[in-house]
């Protein structure tokens, strides 16, 4: 088992290392685009790029040929100018890779807020993301198992009929339309709910209000998405063979279905919990931009509006090992929760 | 146990068929072949029939709602921008093209609602189906154009003591012979926030010292009515005449911040004195008016040091219901055209007009003519020609239209007719999708059946870099095409190809592992098939109903991929796509809901049906699944 964790995480990190690598390269062929601000500012910038070693300065001591179209030219003093010049991409991603291990360096952004570390706005920012991400989770996935076992239990019933309608409905409408529904309803309607995210300084009674769009728009597609598969799943468990085998030795339906039943039909919906936990993070996006919630979402966007390629990258680099640390987890956890499956076994 | 004994005589036996030869009856039921029962069972399936229908009728309009509908979508006409759905005549109170509005500022002056844009008085008065105002005004401590009365709240800005502030009119002139007198009412009301009643005083400033005043009341917290005859004040104080200011001083003081109101202040003289004009400009009956006039450099300024405000102004409310297509297209406003256009119209034959009788010879011979009557006309100095008149007609005759426009779902922030851009949006999106998905399914096959057919180290390499390319978050993916090749229509469908065709081909390569191990494939090969034989004439067409209706399921997920684009500002320029509209409307949510929520309803539909459809064509196509019903 250890050694399939090592070989899991291994696997995961080589793939990581190659997708981050292929964006980061695709990342730096975009058109080069100059961060804001005066002189000052800029010469701090590229002053900091340099020292972290994505761009060159022309060095008057060693130098003299001239390498061509520089990035930036400081304003003269001294009587000399600093020339700063691009420097190849796998260079700059090598000194990405480096200053994140040696010294936890994520870079800065460029025209976002200038000047200020990536890893201070991220920071700043993820917090709510992952906690919007947490507290759907938590609500989605029992309610979404829950209704499914209940549809499968109560199977071509008017109960069962009634919330594969409503699962239909539910998978099938964009969370965008929902987000519009509900705002236009519960927020300028009726006025019950706040129509964008409460600032930080709002009252609590406020702030707890303004998760609950936030909240019902991620659950409302992940609940039903969960009731669905949960259903196939458990209908196909309850006619099958060792249920009735369970029956007939003399287990009572319920004893039947909460032993042999649920604990099997669990195992093939992992996957779509998975799925369903990296998708909430992405899916965000869109909510983040239309509740304004000052998320990893919005400032993905706002960095891709203001060619802050640079944060873009984090934003992007970060997104992209959570869906694969998650992965490897529910990887793991598919042992646990089957026995049969030996993970790593030979066949 | 009794014994029996049977016995067979030759005769018991007699021969069944001794003359005739026996052959197969002929089945009674009718021979079915695959398609047509998966057909039949699709038709079973009734939310799947009428979600394909819906899909049907979905489609139809969106091919020739375009094509059919004469409105334009692609220039922009702010004027027309917002305009309700209307399918029913107005007043009707449903679906009529009027627009209701709660607790809106009531214009007093033209009883109208004080509405943003500016529309004339008797065009928005005709457009009002109903309008309530509220008879009780709300008091307010802001200056709104439309609110009247209240007081001038003249307040220090420091707790610091000796920081008197003041409130000064511009010079004025006195005498002694012409009788000039001041009234001012002072009110002791209190609730200006966090602020209190203070000490003031009233005087005139004729000198630059501080010495050079002539006290009309002194500091005190005496809020009572000030009426004082200037004549005599300046007679008393031996002057004959005097060139002043009025000031109003607010004395400053630690405790709180201090203020006085004043309701009212006007100045009056005899028929006599020479600058009757100036003293009415300084004086002020409604505060409200006076604050509203104060960026007004005129002798009606009063400068202040300290904070000058209004309290408790008057402002009226009112609810109304307003046709905006009246408002729009009505009757109403003064339109200047020029001496050709009207020349034109009476070659036509629309009307008749006689410059030198003027406006009133104008007749009107034809319901084409874009004017109703002639308000003025222009002559040419010169030659005495007419050069342009100024007219009075419906506002959608001068905007070019033959009748009063009607549009179902209402206009967009640009004037045009959603209706008509929802089904050209929808035209491009399903085209994109339809595009995407055949592409995807092309490549999906190819790489799937190249992928499940040999299997081995080939799948594996091609599987990891399947995987590599899948775990790429799909905005990345798309964000980086789009930046970097633009975008337009091509390059959406090659970064959508990009994102999808990784499902159809794992689709594609299950369904290849599930089929080359049968008997019938071994008997194939064995028989000496080739593998292009046994990949396209044995396995994919068994394989095929259900990646097929995996793209079906597909193209309602490439829609949905285009519309959060979209609403991600990355959305497809240069054509109308159903995304870009969805989230152009978005920012109207709260003013104009009907915008987005047709949109947004037409939306949730074709998802619905595209999602039945599909279950329904995985359910018919399913084998497993056959005789089961």
């Amino acid at each position: 088992m250890g050694k399939y964790i090592l070989k899991r995480l291994g696997l995961g990190f080589i793939t990581l290392f190659l997708i981050l690598s292929i964006t980061f390269i695709l990342v730096k062929m975009l058109p080069y685009a100059r961060p804001i601000g005066g002189d000052q500012q800029q010469i701090a910038y590229f002053e900091k790029q340099y020292s972290l070693g994505y761009v060159y300065r022309f060095d008057y001591a060693k130098d003299e040929a001239e390498f061509g179209e520089p990035l930036y030219v400081s304003p003269v003093q001294n009587g000399k100018a600093n020339y700063y010049y691009n420097i190849p991409a796998l260079k700059q991603y090598a000194n990405w890779v480096k200053n994140i291990v040696t010294k936890w360096d994520w870079g800065y952004s460029k025209s976002y807020q200038p000047n200020v570390s990536a890893s201070v706005i991220i920071r700043s920012r993820i917090w709510v993301s992952l906690r919007l991400s947490l507290i759907a989770s938590i609500i989605s996935i029992p309610f979404g198992i829950l209704l499914g076992i209940w549809a499968a239990l109560k199977k071509n019933t008017a109960t069962d009929h009634t919330i594969s309608v409503l699962v239909m409905v539910g998978i099938s409408i964009p969370s965008f339309i929902l987000i519009t529904f509900l705002l236009r309803i519960f927020a300028y309607k009726l006025g019950w709910l706040p129509s964008t995210w409460p600032t930080d300084s709002a009252a609590f009674g406020t702030k707890f209000k303004g998760y609950i769009i936030p909240v019902v728009s991620l659950c409302f597609g992940r609940i039903c998405s969960y009731c669905r598969s949960v259903r196939a799943e458990l209908c196909e468990v309850l006619a099958s063979e060792y249920l009735l085998l369970a029956r007939t030795k003399g287990l009572t339906r319920r004893q039947a279905i909460v032993r042999h039943a649920l604990k099997n039909a669990m195992v093939p919906i992992f996957p779509s919990i998975l799925a369903a936990f990296i998708a909430i993070f992405t899916g965000s996006m869109i909510l983040e931009t239309l509740y304004s919630i000052p998320g990893l979402g919005r400032l993905y966007l706002s960095a891709i509006t203001l060619k802050d390629w640079d944060l873009m990258f984090v934003d992007m680099a970060i997104t992209t090992a959570y869906g694969m640390i998650c992965g490897i987890f529910l990887d793991l956890s598919y042992g646990w929760i089957d026995p049969r499956i030996r993970m790593g076994a030979k066949k | 146990m009794e014994k029996r004994n049977i016995e067979f005589k030759p005769n018991d036996f007699e021969l069944v068929n001794a003359t005739a030869k026996i052959f197969d009856t002929k089945l009674d039921t009718k021979p079915t072949t695959f398609m047509k029962d998966a057909i039949r069972r699709f038709c079973k399936n009734k939310s799947s029939v009428a979600a394909a229908l819906i899909l049907g009728i979905l489609i139809l309009m969106s091919i020739f709602v375009p094509i059919l509908s004469p409105h334009d979508i692609d220039t922009v006409k702010t004027p027309e921008k917002f305009l309700e759905p209307k399918l029913f005549e107005a007043g009707t109170g449903f679906w009529d093209g009027t627009r209701e509005k709660q607790h809106i500022v009531y214009d007093t002056v033209n009883e109208v609602p004080a509405l943003s844009e500016k529309y004339s008085v008797d065009n928005l008065k005709a457009s009002l189906v109903s309008l309530t105002v509220n008879p009780e005004p709300e008091l307010v401590d802001n200056a709104n154009p439309y609110g009247q009365g209240g007081f001038i709240v003249l307040a220090t800005d420091s707790k610091v003591p000796g920081r008197d502030v003041y409130m000064s009119s511009k010079r004025l002139s006195f005498n002694v012979k012409d009788k000039y007198r001041l009234h001012v009412v002072f009110s002791n009301e209190e609730g200006v926030a966090d602020s209190r009643l203070g000490e003031y005083r009233v005087y005139l400033k004729y000198g630059d010292t501080d010495e050079d005043i002539l006290v009309l009341r002194d500091f005190s917290r005496d809020y009572s009515e000030l009426d004082v005859d200037l004549s005599a004040a300046l007679e008393a104080a031996g002057l004959n005449s005097l060139n002043a200011q009025l000031y109003f001083d607010v004395k400053s003081s630690a405790d709180a911040y201090q203020y006085v109101l004043i309701e009212r202040c006007s100045f009056t003289a005899a028929e006599s004195a020479s600058n009757l004009e100036l003293l009415e400009e300084a004086s002020f009956e409604d505060a409200t008016a006076m604050i509203n006039n104060a960026d007004v450099s005129s002798q009606g300024y009063w400068s202040c040091t300290g904070r000058k405000g209004i309290h408790n102004s008057k402002l009226y409310y009112c609810d109304y219901v307003i046709d905006t297509y009246m408002l729009v297209y009505g009757n109403g406003d003064l339109v200047r055209y020029s001496a050709t256009d009207l020349q034109s119209w009476i070659e036509k034959g629309w009307c008749s007009y006689d410059h030198k009788v003027g406006p009133e010879s104008f007749q009107r011979l034809s319901d084409e003519c874009p004017i109703d009557e002639v308000v003025s006309q222009e002559i040419t100095g010169v030659t005495k020609k007419l050069s342009a008149i100024t007219a009075r007609g419906w506002n959608y005759r001068a905007l070019g239209y033959k009748e009063m426009p009607k549009y179902l779902f209402g206009t967009d922030a640009s004037g045009h007719d959603l209706f008509k851009k929802l089904f050209s949006g929808l035209l491009t999106s399903l085209f994109l999708a339809v595009v995407v998905t055949a592409i995807c399914f092309i490549i999906g096959i190819i790489w799937g059946s190249i992928s499940g057919y040999y299997g081995g180290l080939t799948d594996l390499l091609m599987e990891r870099f399947c995987e590599l390319l899948g775990r790429i978050p799909w905005i990345v993916m798309m964000t980086l095409f789009i930046l970097h090749f633009g975008n337009n229509l091509g390059v959406f469908v090659v970064a959508l190809v990009a994102v999808d065709w990784i499902y159809t081909a794992s689709v594609a390569r299950v369904q290849f592992y599930r089929f080359k191990g049968r008997e019938y494939v071994l008997a194939s090969r064995t028989l000496g098939a080739k593998d292009k034989r046994l990949i396209f004439k044995h396995i994919l067409p068994n394989g095929i109903g259900t990646i097929i209706t995996n793209c079906v399921l597909d193209i309602a997920g490439v829609i949905g991929l285009e519309a959060q684009l979209a609403y991600l500002n990355l959305g497809l320029q240069g054509s109308h796509s159903f995304g870009v509209m969805l989230s152009e409307n978005q920012a109207n949510l709260s003013v104009y809901p009907f915008t987005i929520i047709v949109p947004s309803v037409v939306m949730a539909l074709i998802m619905i049906a595209l999602n039945l459809f599909g279950n329904g064509l995985r359910d018919a196509f399913n084998p497993s699944l056959k005789g089961s019903d």
